[in-house]
């Protein structure tokens, strides 16, 4: 499942990310390395998300969402 | 995890600063409050610079708590030194000393990085803390937002941080200045025993050094893991203040509206409430202090000569011009430090993202492009918030095509000469209009001179919500203010005594100089010899021409300039009492060949298309440099003949 589909509120681990590798990289330097548990805490308008990465919150664009691979935890 | 310099490690330093200031430079990610520390330490005492060669800002300032003073530098917010835009170059290139992009003195390292770490992510900075450390410069780390991390729940045990970087940890809030006194104290022990941090992925246990960037990167992220579980300690999952208030402002259905209400109150912000306290800045110069420098010429036995009028209607007149512009942009620096600091701006970001995704920004420029329409000079110091150099251009490019509120007087006056009836209707379109040259022109922009600007992910932090603090706003919007009187008011004021001097020298003789009509000025002049480039799209008349060419100081003079130059020209046959409706009609109707509203049309295409302002160009100068402005300002004039003529061609077989 991609983040994009994640339901709300559920808690997730970051399974794979479907970028080039200087974009994982600076994902991975954001806090966002695979492993990482994350959790939709907002669904926005045109597709937008927000994520919880521990205390810190993250607004992720459609495309950017879509490319991020999840797994229920 | 920390080496320090004996004495005997010193006289390169030493030697340093016998021939410059001692330099500290703050570095951290975006949005610590870096530059909240940077006010809160240098005052007033600071200045804005480009880095060499590049259109990044830098704020240098003397920080002043020791004798001799030091030179503190604000560099631009990042993430990591593995730079990913020109703006985080600046950045690394400053902290290696690498030449080229030093803004201030020699080409050598800081003596000192303030590292400025948010409390609530700490693990981001320490990653950058050990990238630092590989440059080999002393650190100090400075931990702010504090407050915001009690709030979410994360404790850190700052004497173990302590311990287990091995350089001093300060915790400082620059908004209400607690611990600033303690940072002095540390930044002068550090500057007298520098230590720096270890990069840990300076060496390997097997004793190699990795050459890749991504075992380096890996080995200082397990570095960081073990650092945060020592240290740190953060709550559980749980939904915060800001959390809740992001339920409505980022609802699916509500979030648009409200963004849209936002940018609306902006818009009007820094339209209509500007609007009368730029009149009152006006009529102070125009009224007051022009009859004052009138009454102190003629005191000196100047009055009626041409020094009057180049000191009152050349320079004063600049003067006024640039003052005119300080409400504006005060109001747009405190609206937009607002904006920041309550974290409003950056969930704006994520409402706009799809629509500024269509001309390859993101998000983040969907303020300045709506600002625009408003005013383009605040608007071009809104692409500030943008993080990439080459985005902020790109954003500045676009940001003349939106149509400013000053163009709409132009655009009311001859649609309804023109077009009666349907006046309205042709104001819209000139809108629409704009609009569709603003995307046209981004994806022409990003298929030619901007192709290595990427659509970047937007990921984007979204910091809590919080009440901004009014003198940390203040001051911020001063020091902005400040800078853009010093940098854009020498090209205005030196610009619009120019423009005096072409109207003020006679062309023929039979003139003396300062007592010349218009039409038999340089300028006068110029515009006639112009006017024939303008045939093809039917004003090729002098009158016509002279009020565009004075549009190019500021479209509010264009209505002005109109009844002006044909007062001046005359018509022949028609009384000199003649309205401007009759003779703009009359006029564009001899110039077109009897295809008045086409050519009326046309001209309105040309003044929505062209060079908006000469503020404009001078803030442009300011953040992009000279050649993507001169560069900018040929390519709209030309854009401009090119839709006019086709306007005026396609209309007149309408």
């Amino acid at each position: 499942m991609t983040l994009r589909d994640c339901p709300v509120g559920m808690a997730a681990r970051l399974v794979g990310v479907e970028l080039d590798p200087g974009r994982v990289l600076r994902l991975r330097e954001l806090g966002l390395a695979l492993g990482t548990v994350v959790r939709v805490t907002h669904r926005a308008a045109f597709g937008g998300r927000v994520v919880a990465v521990g205390p810190a919150r993250f607004a992720v664009d459609a495309g950017t969402a879509r490319s991020l691979r999840v797994e229920v935890v | 995890m920390a080496s320090c310099h004996d004495g005997t490690a010193e006289p390169d330093r030493a030697g340093s600063v016998a021939t410059r200031p001692t330099r500290i430079a703050l570095v951290g990610n975006p949005n610590v409050g870096k530059s909240t520390l940077f006010n809160a330490l240098t005052g007033s005492r600071q200045r804005t610079v480009n880095a060499p060669g590049t259109t990044v800002q830098l704020s240098t300032g003397i920080w002043s708590a020791w004798s001799p003073a030091v030179e503190l530098i604000d560099l631009p917010g990042t993430y990591s030194l593995l730079a990913r835009s020109p703006d985080e170059q600046v950045t690394v290139d400053l902290l290696t000393g690498r030449s080229g992009t030093e803004p201030t003195s020699t080409g050598s390292p800081p003596d000192l990085v303030l590292l400025v770490a948010d409390a609530s992510a700490v693990g981001r900075s320490l990653y950058l803390l050990a990238q630092v450390a590989q440059t080999g410069s002393p650190v100090v780390m400075v931990l702010s937002m504090a407050d915001v991390a009690a709030h979410r729940g994360v404790r850190i045990d700052v004497p173990a941080l302590r311990a287990a970087l091995g350089v001093p940890v300060v915790v400082v809030n620059p908004r209400t200045g607690s611990g600033l006194s303690q940072l002095v104290t540390t930044v002068e022990e550090a500057l007298a025993a520098p230590t720096s941090a270890t990069d840990p992925a300076g060496v390997t246990p097997g004793g190699v050094t990795p050459e890749d960037e991504t075992e380096r990167a890996e080995l200082r992220f397990v570095w960081v893991e073990s650092v945060l579980a020592a240290t740190v300690r953060s709550a559980p999952y749980r939904l915060s203040r800001s959390d809740r208030i992001d339920r409505v402002v980022l609802n699916p259905w509500l979030g648009v509206p409200l963004f849209l209400a936002c940018m609306w109150g902006v818009f009007t912000l820094t339209t209509r409430v500007a609007a009368p306290l730029q009149a009152h800045f006006e009529a102070l110069v125009t009224g007051p202090l022009s009859s004052a420098a009138r009454a102190a010429l003629s005191w000196v036995g100047a009055a009626g000569t041409p020094v009057e009028g180049l000191l009152v209607d050349g320079l004063l007149a600049g003067v006024g011009t640039v003052l005119t512009f300080v409400p504006l942009m005060g109001i747009m620096f405190l609206v937009l430090g607002v904006l920041e600091d309550s974290g409003y701006l950056a969930r704006a970001a994520l409402v706009g993202d799809r629509a500024m995704r269509m001309v390859g920004l993101d998000g983040r420029a969907v303020l300045p492009l709506i600002v625009g329409f408003g005013c383009n000079v605040p608007a071009l110091s809104a692409t500030r918030t943008l993080p990439n150099a080459r985005q902020r251009m790109l954003a500045g490019l676009l940001v003349p095509l939106t149509s400013c509120s000053a163009r709409l007087t132009v655009y009311v006056l001859l649609a309804s000469v023109f077009f009666q009836q349907r006046a309205g209707t042709v104001v819209f379109a000139m809108y629409l209009t704009s609009g569709a040259l603003v995307v046209l022109a981004g994806l022409l922009m990003r298929r030619t001179a901007f192709r290595d600007v990427q659509r970047e992910p937007l990921v984007l932090e979204l910091p809590p919500y919080r009440v901004p603090a009014p003198r940390a706003l203040f001051a911020a919007a001063w020091f902005r203010v400040r800078g853009f009187v010093r940098d854009v008011g020498t090209i205005i004021v030196g610009t619009l005594t120019v423009m005096w001097l072409l109207t003020a020298i006679p062309a023929s003789s039979g003139h003396s100089f300062g007592r010349v009509p218009l039409a038999e000025s340089v300028f006068g002049e110029a515009a006639r010899t112009a006017s024939g480039v303008f045939a093809p799209a039917g004003f090729g008349d002098w009158p016509a021409v002279a009020a565009l060419a004075s549009g190019f100081v500021a479209k509010e003079v264009v209505v002005g300039s109109l009844g002006q130059s044909y007062a001046a020209a005359g018509t022949p046959g028609r009384p000199e009492s003649a309205s401007l409706a009759s003779r703009l009609r009359e006029s564009f109707d001899v110039s077109s060949g009897g295809h008045g509203p086409a050519a009326a049309l046309a001209f309105l295409v040309f003044v929505l298309a062209y060079t908006p302002c000469l503020a404009t160009l001078a803030e442009q100068r300011r953040l992009f440099g000279w050649r993507p402005t001169v560069a900018a300002m040929g390519l709209q004039l030309a854009l401009a003949w090119l839709l006019a003529v086709a306007a005026f061609q396609i209309g007149r077989l309408l």
